[in-house]
């Protein structure tokens, strides 16, 4: 009955549908579960789950900040874990219930913007980066190598404020996060002098230009890479740039309004299972966090290059934090004179 | 002779118009996942046949549009013909506002009403609040077209239908109404994409029950599209191309 | 005579009351006050967010952006008249001449924006076919660039300008040209004299339409465009989502809808033009 009763109800418009099954609502980045993760945990618990899909992480938040919203389970990036805590939106997390945290590998047991893990369970990390050609000379490793005027046309970095800023700080040894007015006035001026050697800003419109070879290089989140990589294999490379790089880590985090907390936490829990985030891991192409399930993917994908580098590399990549306001409103206007430039 | 020329433009319009309808067509029969042509496949039809989220949120996407086209479009029609009566300069400022409201503003407004509204009743966002503000924003668009076709409308024919002992009503139904059916089904027309596409206000009106199919795929954006939204999109240009055809057919008999 | 058109009204206004005037009232309510931190608004009361306006930077991305607007409306206009006449003047399949129009619009803009890039990229259809043919040795820059974005916008607002026109001119009598061609008007002295002062009204609801929401799209320029350009229709959005300054994004919207409506109610002064 369940799945395709839609055809038979108006959808919707029913609201509590249906109604006999315990349910949760929960809200994620499309496709971000292996197939089977839900149908089993639904039939498990004998819970329906909503499986809500978000297009960015401010969408995410400005959908929940009602504190009426609906959801139970949100998956926030982690910098977005304070402010949501800030505006009273997470429930705290009874550990308790988490019986499977320490499958969790050392790093992500106490990570910079949750310590503790009193709010959020970290979920899988990615990066951003370079991807390029296979063939090309000199080979990208910099995001120097991006201002390469002999590349001109044929890059692309990613309509995203805090990635061209961060990889111009980065660039110039700074802190991707970093608030010191000079320093992001030189940023800009990095950024100001790159524009012109730009195709275009863009994010995951280019892969196919990428797979097509009409781009040299470009900034890309690695997942994109990853999907640009197994579309044409052995024809595109992924560099972590040398200066360091930006570090993202989705989390799983129990909202404050939800009347569910005991099924939410028996969703994270099950999530941490190594069987569970071992499927995930196989299917979705970022990092798992999880060092059980990590243990138990396929041995091409433990020790895929690109998906779980060697610790040197990850040495230099650095977290995304929350911005004060001050800070915010100096990078939007930096931002809006490069873009009008 | 000059229809002629006319004709041969139109058919370069709607190639244009429907250009990207054949690529999309296309590539919802392209056995790869990406824009490199590799080999004829059903399957990402069969994909979004098993997908319960992508046909949900296009039954949603169904409901929504189809409501709101239908109330907005009754709700404008009136007030263009009240407003051809007789102008408002306020009611048609406030739909001029309306128009040039940009579509964020529009749906932050919105929540922050829905919310400050549910802390005295008690109800939650949902396919109501979905629908009522695209009948909001529709309704601007529907006056709009619909005062185009009543401008050059001779009030002289109302006027002699009452003087013929009609009255106020029956002028308007039996007399107005037909000739403006044009306008009124542009205006449909145009309400109806306008609802049916819409992703930026929805996002914030939405709930947990009342994803629609824009909302679906914006979220693919970031990892890339799925054929299946082809397919699915195909099906639907399809399946409304055939009903469109079915009325055709019925109205000429 | 009166209570009809007060019944007519009262929906409308009902609707545009509770569900416009409200929130546009929150609106300027948050343009007034100060950025949470991390989204939303805070206290105390300021006036900060206008005075930030003041700004060069801001006043040229609203004359790029206008400028964008009013190519793309007129284009629209140019492509847009002769389809609404076609449509008007055939006597069969009208009703499906005008669903032609709009069938590309029940794809999700996203996924018709896909598909332009994929006609426009340098390996992409448009160039692919070029090169075949021997027309072009190198690949036409065709995405990217101001093109590509009046492109985008006359393309996804052509109906927005067919649907009202020919909504004006469908009621055109026959009888009318053919009193026009009868009193030895020749065709085009008949469409200019006859045919486009009736389809005017026709054409100032598209013109609006059109130019309104050319002003006001935000994926466009960033999509086809790359992203090179600022409009101002993303700069409200980026206040809204990545900047997060809510009261900001409120300002700028409201002196924007002043300016907008300023324009609109000054093209049409006179009042039967008017809604």
């Amino acid at each position: 009955m369940k799945r395709r009763s839609f055809f038979l109800a108006v959808p919707g418009l029913a609201g509590c549908w249906p109604a006999k099954k315990r349910r949760l609502n929960v809200l994620n980045w499309s496709d971000y579960v292996a197939p089977e993760t839900l149908p089993d945990f639904e039939h498990e618990f004998g819970v329906y789950v909503r499986y809500g899909t978000f297009e960015s992480a401010e969408e995410m938040l400005a959908r929940v900040m009602s504190g009426n919203s609906g959801w139970d389970v949100v998956f926030p990036p982690n910098y977005y874990i304070h402010p949501m805590v800030l505006m009273g939106l997470l429930a705290p997390l009874d550990h308790s219930r988490l019986t499977h945290l320490d499958a969790l590998q050392k790093e992500f047991q106490a990570p910079p913007w949750d310590k503790g893990l009193r709010w959020s369970v970290p979920y899988m990390y990615g990066a951003t980066g370079i991807l390029f050609q296979a063939g090309l000379e000199p080979r990208p490793q910099a995001w120097a190598d991006l201002w390469r005027e002999s590349w001109r046309g044929r890059m692309t970095m990613l309509d995203d404020p805090a990635e061209v800023l961060g990889a111009c700080l980065k660039k110039l040894g700074y802190s991707l996060n970093s608030g010191d007015e000079n320093q992001l006035l030189a940023a800009k001026a990095e950024a100001l002098r790159q524009k012109p050697l730009l195709r275009a800003y863009a994010n995951e419109t280019i892969r196919d230009q990428l797979v097509a070879g009409e781009l040299l290089a470009a900034q890309v989140w690695r997942s994109t890479a990853m999907r640009a990589m197994q579309a044409a294999p052995g024809k595109l490379n992924f560099a972590y740039p040398q200066e360091g790089f930006p570090l993202y880590c989705d989390t799983v985090a129990i909202l404050r309004e939800s009347k569910r907390q005991e099924l939410a936490h028996a969703f994270l829990n099950y999530l941490l299972r190594p069987q569970v985030a071992r499927r995930i891991g196989e299917t979705k192409l970022e990092s798992t966090v999880n060092a059980e399930a990590r243990k138990l993917l396929p041995a091409t994908l433990r020790e895929d290059p690109v998906l779980y580098p060697p610790a040197e590399v990850l040495e230099r990549g650095e977290w995304f934090e929350p911005l004060p306001a001050r800070v915010q409103q100096i990078r939007d206007r930096i931002w809006t004179e490069i873009k009008s430039a | 002779m000059r229809q002629r020329w006319l004709s041969f433009y139109a058919a370069g319009a709607y190639l244009f118009l429907h250009l990207p309808l054949a690529v999309l067509a296309v590539f919802s029969f392209n056995s790869s996942r990406f824009t490199v042509w590799e080999g004829f496949t059903l399957a990402w039809y069969e994909v979004a046949w098993r997908d319960e989220h992508l046909l949900e949120a296009t039954m949603n996407s169904f409901v929504v549009a189809a409501s709101a086209t239908g109330i907005a479009t009754a709700v404008g029609t009136l007030c263009a013909y009240a407003l051809w009566k007789r102008g408002c300069l306020w009611i048609s400022a406030t739909l001029y506002l309306s128009l040039v409201t940009p579509e964020i503003v529009l749906g932050v407004a919105l929540l922050a009403f829905y919310q400050w509204l549910f802390r005295h009743l008690n109800f939650q966002l949902g396919m109501h609040t979905v629908i009522l503000a695209h009948v909001m924003f529709s309704i601007a668009y529907v006056v709009t077209v619909v005062s185009a076709r009543l401008r050059g409308f001779d009030r002289a024919q109302e006027e002699a239908a009452m003087d013929l002992g009609a009255t106020e009503w029956q002028a308007f139904f039996r007399v107005t109404l037909p000739q403006l059916l044009p306008g009124v089904f542009s205006a449909a027309l145009l309400a109806f994409i306008i609802s049916f596409d819409d992703f930026v206000i929805t996002s914030f009106v939405a709930g947990v029950d009342s994803e629609t199919l824009p909302m679906v795929i914006y979220s693919m954006a970031r990892k890339g599209f799925s054929p299946a939204v082809n397919a699915i999109s195909t099906v639907i240009v399809f399946v409304l191309g055939v009903l469109i055809l079915l009325v055709e057919r019925l109205r000429e008999r | 005579m009166n209570r009809l058109r007060s019944y007519f009204l009262a929906p409308a206004v009902f609707f545009l009351v509770l569900l416009f005037v409200t929130p546009l009232g929150i609106i300027l309510g948050y343009s007034l006050l100060s950025r949470g931190a991390y989204g939303g608004v805070e206290l105390p009361v300021t006036v900060e967010n206008y005075l930030r306006l003041f700004d060069p930077l801001y006043a040229l991305i609203l004359i790029r952006s206008v400028a964008y607007a009013a190519i793309a409306t007129l284009v629209c206009l140019l492509l847009g008249f002769p389809l609404a006449l076609f449509i008007a003047r055939s006597q069969k399949h009208k009703t499906l001449f005008l669903a032609l129009v709009v069938i590309p619009f029940w794809t999700s803009f996203l996924v018709r924006t896909y598909a332009w890039m994929f006609l426009l990229r340098d390996t992409g259809l448009i160039n692919f076919t070029l090169q075949r043919l021997g027309i072009l040795s190198e690949p036409l820059p065709l995405l990217y660039n101001a093109f590509a974005v009046v492109l985008g916008l006359v393309y996804g607002y052509l109906p927005f300008m067919v649907l009202p026109i020919y909504a004006a001119l469908e009621k055109l009598d026959r009888a009318v040209l053919e009193a026009a061609a009868d009193l030895g008007a020749r065709p085009f002295e008949a469409l200019w004299r006859v045919t486009l002062p009736l389809s005017m009204p026709g054409i100032r609801a598209g013109t609006v339409l059109v130019f309104i929401s050319c002003l006001g799209s935000y994926l466009t320029p960033d999509l086809l465009g790359g992203g090179k350009t600022i409009m101002i229709g993303t700069l409200i959005q980026n206040q809204f989502t990545s900047a997060r300054n809510w009261p900001f994004g409120s300002a700028l919207s409201l002196v924007l809808m002043a300016i907008v409506m300023l324009m609109v109610l000054s093209a049409l002064r006179r009042q039967e033009d008017r809604l």
